[in-house]
């Protein structure tokens, strides 16, 4: 292996490194962005499992643009049994 | 111009007593009196056939009476083509169906009579004054209310909103440029105030019902308080004055309606009551109740003795 290869594949390693540290820090973040959204579409729409809602027509208002917000409300749905692991995960705890 | 609430318990005579103001009024500027309230007597008390649209009673004076289910139609219809325009592969459902439901939603007729409110103080530039006959204490408090509520509620939905984009924001920097556009939907999503379509819809929002209750609760917006020299009256008329000053929107005139010889000593009771809770300042008229109408005499309801016209000459004026 030459001098200029093996600086190469350090390069290579030092970049994967970033970036693997890059997400490990944006996953903790991305948790909170999905959580928020969760909280929003359930404000927004909580009327649609009983809680108390806003002024009908804000929800209306708003309901166009909501297509992300409600799949996530969706998806958190479906995870809701197994958040403890889907925390524990993120946050590396064996 | 100036806008003018008549309120108070259901029968006391909010609309005849609104009509009576608006028909003094009408002899030295342009009126227009509109009945806020579902089960409208408006036409009754003039005598006419009224609708959605203004109809001219003399040329100083002109009547409408808001057709609530109408507006929220109106309104619903325009929040489905909304719909259908954003979901346009959903176009081939019968999505106006669906939504029709909507309509009895709790929220839409108090929503539908504040826009009607909004829309006629913008438009109605041509009258000096616009006097409301507005429903029974209950639903007027509720739509009085929605402004503040609405801004409330828009004020935390903006704070999460501004959280999530700050947050997409963070990363994005954090994650930096990628190679080969393989963008995940994080980096896609919009992070930037301007250009998220929640934050701005939201602020559109935030900017129109802030400047309805600017217009409420300012010089030119005027709330009367009908009520009868009875304790059902004066029990309701306290919730009222109570939810007004909640609600901050003074009380400018108190009118002690259908007051005859017999229970004069009970209205002047009622009348002290509320005065100590409405404050001191605010002006007290008492309107007799005029037997002639019960039994169908040649005199029009909405012609009475009383001088209501000076409580209403002075004040600013409003800036839609």
């Amino acid at each position: 292996m030459t001098a200029a290869e093996l600086l190469r594949c350090c390069r290579r390693i030092l970049a994967d490194f970033n970036d693997a540290q890059r997400e490990s820090l944006v996953s903790l973040t991305r948790l909170e962005v999905q959580e928020l959204e969760n909280i929003f579409a359930l404000l927004l729409l909580g009327s649609f499992v009983g809680l108390p809602a806003p002024p009908g027509f804000l929800s209306v208002e708003l309901l166009p643009f909501m297509e992300r917000e409600i799949r996530v409300l969706h998806r958190r749905a479906e995870d809701a049994g197994d958040m403890l692991a889907e925390i524990a995960g993120t946050l590396g705890i064996d | 111009m100036k806008a003018v609430f008549f309120t108070g318990k259901g029968g006391v005579g909010k609309s005849t007593l609104a009509a009576a103001a608006a028909w003094q009024l009408s002899r030295s500027e342009r009126v227009l009196a509109v009945s806020l309230d579902p089960a409208h007597n408006l036409g009754d008390v003039f005598g006419v056939a009224l609708d959605d649209r203004e109809t001219r009673f003399t040329a100083t004076l002109h009547l409408r009476e808001v057709d609530v289910k109408k507006r929220a139609r109106d309104y619903l219809a325009r929040e489905t083509r909304i719909l259908s325009e954003t979901y346009g592969y959903l176009r081939t459902l019968n999505l106006d169906r669906c939504f029709s439901i909507l309509e009895y939603s709790p929220g839409i007729e108090e929503h539908a009579l504040l826009t009607s409110i909004e829309k006629t103080l913008r438009e109605a530039n041509a009258f000096d004054t616009i006097i409301f006959d507005t429903p029974p204490t209950g639903l007027t408090l509720r739509f009085l209310a929605l402004p503040e509520i609405t801004l409330t509620w828009i004020e935390r939905l903006t704070a999460i909103r501004r959280q999530i984009l700050d947050k997409r924001h963070t990363i994005q920097r954090i994650r930096g440029p990628r190679e080969g556009g393989g963008a995940s939907p994080e980096i896609r999503l919009a992070y930037d105030e301007g250009e998220d379509d929640i934050l701005k819809r939201l602020r559109v929002l935030s900017d129109n019902y802030a400047a309805l209750r600017r217009t409420l609760q300012g010089e030119a917006c005027r709330v009367v308080a009908v009520f009868n020299p009875d304790l059902l009256s004066l029990r309701e008329s306290e919730r009222l004055i109570g939810g007004l000053r909640d609600l901050r929107l003074p009380l400018s005139l108190l009118i002690a309606n259908k007051v005859t010889e017999e229970n004069r000593a009970t209205a002047e009771r009622v009348t002290s009551a509320l005065k100590r809770q409405a404050g001191r300042d605010v002006p007290v008229a008492a309107v007799a109740l005029n037997r002639a109408f019960g039994l169908g005499g040649d005199t029009p309801l909405y012609d009475i003795a009383e001088d209501l016209t000076a409580h209403f000459k002075s004040g600013g004026n409003l800036h839609v």
